[in-house]
């Protein structure tokens, strides 16, 4: 249902004529649906605002940020967070960042590289809301998830706005969790269907040490980019292993050792997405890598902040290699091929290439939980996906999936995906099948899976944590406004 | 080429947004990290590429929907192509041929702008995109330059539209004149002969005008037997070289920007530059210079079925890497005294000057706004002059210049080089 003329005069009185649109001829731009309305907010003060006269008007929104496809239902208000794109604040005494929503991750890194940090960009890409939450290439180094987000300005279904921790007593931003209120399980929920509702406006980021440069020495042009030179100690390198034991073993290891930068458990395929410029080029190179690859293998950056350091590091590493049989792909040691996976790489700048470029489409099932567990169950997911491959209907990739240690590696993730045009009925459909089967297998072998439900089902199983959830969303929102919550990508 | 021809590639947005902003690993910081003038400006998802793209996509299956947000969307487009080289770092896919083939689509459909109709129909009366006072060649009264359709010349001198009719941009032609004649090159010029190159219609819109243009063009070029054409004017370039040979117009004519041609002299010793420019100066890419004066790839093919986005024959796409951006930088360089600073948004990821797609006409205040957005970045890199290739960029980054009050000068290159001879 449209707005009506008093609600749209209402909400144009907040933001200002040029912020807020029902033309339908827009809306495709979005999503494929009719939303009431398109609302473009400046500020906190514009989202509590556009918020309580939804809740006035009863009509549902959803925040979105940069633009990655979601599920819209009919006759939604969107706000669209385009205009809060500041970055408020890089506090390097007390190493936090401030965003608002819309910077994006490769903003505030260029920034905080610059005063050596860095942050945990996610596996999304670096095109993403640097307040995102989530799991990326750099969580052996700065953790992921909510371990990363300190205080938060949250402006609630019902229009109030919510300073959590430190913000929530004194106007810092240092700590999520106190002085002042801590309501971390609410901001930060990840089952569905518990996804915080109500719209995230800021909020504090850690940083991290960066042991690399201020900005890499990028040469050359788009789609090839190289480096001039590898940045002083820094080194990336991909090695494979005869088995999963084997790989696993040494994952673990060196998630012990504290000596990656980044461990990315990369399979071949997605190797060869990162360094090819084309479709056709990620072909040959993937058939080439299959044969020089001797199994299952992970890509390694190693950062020192001194010679020593990074001498030190590179010896654990080989040794720690050595004795799982490891073997170093020959292709990633071309100086050429390393400096531009170092960028890509620390910089999250690839993602599209290895989920989007070959099909346009991809459908995924990331799995937490304890990775040398999770890994099996990937192993079957992935010869679930044999079929598929042989018929066509989805991109070779060797049935690989991929993950990493968070931290010192026993706790991680493991994803598995399957590239397919999104345009063929039949590659859909096969997709969605192989997604629901592995997503309920994940389930009846009791994995975690953000992909897992019905919540009915995975609820009980969960100490019906749903019934609760739904209590504390109606709790939060009574007039049910904020269906899809906030979460931004 | 149709919208529908199209279909696949618009099909292909992921929405990622990555067409927003300058490609990612390019990005310095929190400044001067977009790419597109447009949704910087405008703000909502659906004047970005991305958006456009998605808007198309669902036109094809749904009809189009005529609106007036609609047709703002489509004509606050400078059509510069950074969307394009961002989103080709990763995808596979034609990102401003779509956008500018919805353009076509409304045009066909007589969903025009009306500021931009009164400029075609002063082309079709007049020959030129700009009004018209006194002759083209006007400019050239007293400099002894040969009339290429009547003396054999070794190189036409396309002078354009802008730098033939507006007294404050005749110098440009002026210059290269001087230049050339310096070089002792055997160049001419065209005269009354001279026709608008039909670039900027094309832009706008109107494939017609364009494709008249560049056949009166063309029929004249053979007439003269020239075989070397050279423009100081970035849109002339484009469209000489990339879209008259897109359109099968251009046959074997060679095609040099000013640039290009100085560079050459230069290097073969046929140029000096002795005299002194002290200057410290940041140069702007021209557009229809760099990523999009790369040259027109031929192709036709079909979609190989299943499970990638590939073609037979294979298709290569033009994401910018082949523009002119060296020539230009090797000139300034050339200078004796001129220091370059480069900035953050250069080459293939340069910031549009805000004068493309008929912006100037149909919104002059976007325009002024993207130039001011570059004299902002200029003037980040300390350098006293925003040096440029095309008329075009001058006028409207002067024009920026006087809105804001800044002390920054816009120069061509030309004008530096006539300096140093």
């Amino acid at each position: 249902m449209a707005l009506t003329k008093e609600q749209y005069k209402a909400f144009e009185d907040v933001v200002g004529a040029e912020n807020i649109s029902d033309d339908k001829a827009i809306m495709p731009a979005y999503y494929n649906t009719d939303f009431a309305a398109i609302i473009l907010p400046g500020n906190t003060a514009e989202v509590q605002a556009c918020v309580k006269l939804c809740n006035k008007f009863k009509r549902q929104f959803r925040p979105i940020c940069t633009g990655w496809s979601g599920m819209f239902p009919k006759d939604l208000i969107l706000l669209d967070l385009r205009r809060m794109n500041h970055i408020i604040e890089i506090n390097e005494k007390n190493m936090y960042a401030v965003v608002e929503p819309y910077v994006i991750s490769a903003e505030l890194q260029a920034e905080v590289m610059k005063r050596g940090f860095n942050f945990c960009v996610k596996g999304a890409g670096t095109n993403c809301s640097a307040m995102l939450r989530g799991h990326g290439h750099l969580d052996q180094t700065t953790s992921g998830d909510d371990r990363n987000h300190l205080a938060i300005e949250w402006v609630t279904p019902e229009g109030e706005i919510v300073r959590s921790g430190a913000l929530g007593s004194a106007d810092e931003w240092f700590c999520g969790d106190g002085p002042g209120p801590s309501i971390r399980a609410i901001l930060t929920s990840a089952v569905p269907p518990g996804v915080t509702p109500g719209v995230f406006t800021k909020a504090a980021v850690k940083l991290y040490h960066w042991p690399g440069p201020a900005a890499y020495p990028i040469q050359g042009h788009s789609p090839k980019y190289t480096l001039s030179e590898i940045p002083p100690n820094m080194m990336a390198r991909y090695y494979s292993f005869p088995s999963v034991e084997k790989m696993w073993n040494a994952e673990i290891k060196l998630g012990e050792n504290e000596i990656c930068y980044e461990l990315m458990g990369f399979n071949a395929a997605m190797v060869a997405c990162n360094i090819t410029t084309c479709n056709e080029e990620e072909e040959v190179v993937f058939a080439k890598m299959s044969k020089e690859v001797q199994g299952p293998g992970f890509f390694v950056i190693i950062g020192g902040n001194s010679r020593d350091d990074f001498e030190f590091k590179k010896k654990v590493l080989e040794q720690i290699v050595k004795e799982n049989d490891g073997k170093s792909l020959k292709t990633v040691e071309n100086p050429e091929i390393e400096g531009i996976l170092l960028c890509q790489c620390t910089r999250i700048s690839a993602s599209i290439r290895e989920t989007f470029r070959a099909g346009g489409a991809f459908n995924s099932i990331p799995i937490m939980g304890q990775r040398d567990l999770t890994i099996k169950w990937a192993i079957g997911a992935g010869k679930a996906k044999e079929p598929l491959i042989k018929k066509g209907l989805i991109v070779d990739d060797g049935g690989a999936f991929f993950g990493w240690g968070v931290e010192q590696g026993h706790l991680g993730k493991t994803e598995i995906f399957c590239k397919f045009d999104p345009q063929n009925a039949e590659a859909k459909k096969a997709v969605e099948d192989w997604q629901k089967e592995q997503s309920h297998r994940a389930f009846t072998e009791r994995y975690f899976a953000s992909t897992m439900g019905p919540q009915d089902e995975i609820g009980p199983a969960l100490m019906n944590y749903n019934l609760w959830w739904n209590k504390i969303v109606h709790a939060l929102d009574p007039n049910g406004v904020s269906p899809e919550g906030g979460a931004l990508v | 080429m149709a919208l529908e021809q199209y279909k696949g590639d618009m099909e292909m947005c992921c929405r990622c947004s990555a067409c927003k902003f300058i490609p990612m690993q390019k990005i310095k910081g929190s400044e001067f990290s977009y790419a597109c003038p447009s949704i910087a400006r405008y703000n909502y998802h659906a004047y970005s590429a991305g958006g456009r793209m998605n808007i198309g996509a669902h036109a094809l299956k749904n009809g189009m929907n005529y609106t007036p947000k609609l047709l703002d969307v489509v004509y606050n487009c400078q059509l510069c192509g950074a969307c394009g080289v961002s989103c080709n770092y990763a995808m596979d896919m034609e990102v401003l041929e779509p956008i500018t083939e919805f353009r076509m689509k409304c045009n066909e459909d007589g969903k025009t702008d009306t500021k931009l109709d009164k400029v075609i129909d002063g082309l079709k009366k007049t020959g030129s995109m700009v009004p018209v006072k006194g002759k083209r060649g006007d400019w050239a009264t007293g400099l002894k330059i040969k009339d290429a359709t009547k003396e054999k010349v070794d190189v036409l001198f396309h002078v354009g539209c802008l730098t033939s009719y507006d007294p404050a941009m005749q110098k440009l032609a002026k210059s290269i004149a001087a230049i050339l004649q310096k070089a002792g090159v055997n160049f001419g010029i065209a005269g009354d002969a001279e026709t608008c190159c039909g670039g900027r219609a094309y832009q706008m819109g109107y494939k017609d005008a364009f494709l008249a243009q560049a056949k009166k063009n063309m029929e004249m070029i053979k007439k003269a037997g020239v075989k070397t054409l050279v423009t100081g004017c970035a849109d002339g370039y484009q469209a000489f070289k990339v879209l008259y040979d897109q359109f099968d117009l251009k046959g074997d004519l060679e095609v040099l920007h000013i640039t290009e041609f100085i560079d050459r002299l230069i290097k073969a010793g046929k140029l000096k530059l002795n005299k002194k420019v002290n200057l410290n100066v940041t140069y702007h890419d021209p557009c229809r210079l760099g990523r999009l004066g790369e040259p027109w790839i031929h192709w036709s093919g079909k979609k190989i079925p299943g499970d990638r986005f590939v073609f037979d024959p294979p298709k290569e796409y033009r994401r910018g890497t082949k523009g002119i951006y060296q020539p230009p930088r090797d000139v300034l360089k050339s200078i004796p005294g001129v220091k370059l600073t480069e900035m953050t948004r250069i080459m293939d990821y340069s910031w549009c000057c805000g004068a493309g797609g008929g912006v100037t006409d149909s919104n002059p205040d976007f325009a002024v706004w993207t130039a001011q957005k570059r004299i902002e970045e200029a003037i980040s890199t300390g350098a006293e002059a925003l040096v440029t290739a095309c008329p075009w960029c001058e006028k409207t980054l002067n024009e920026a210049i006087k809105a804001s009050g800044s002390s920054l000068k816009v120069y061509d290159i030309v004008e530096l080089v006539e300096r140093a001879i």
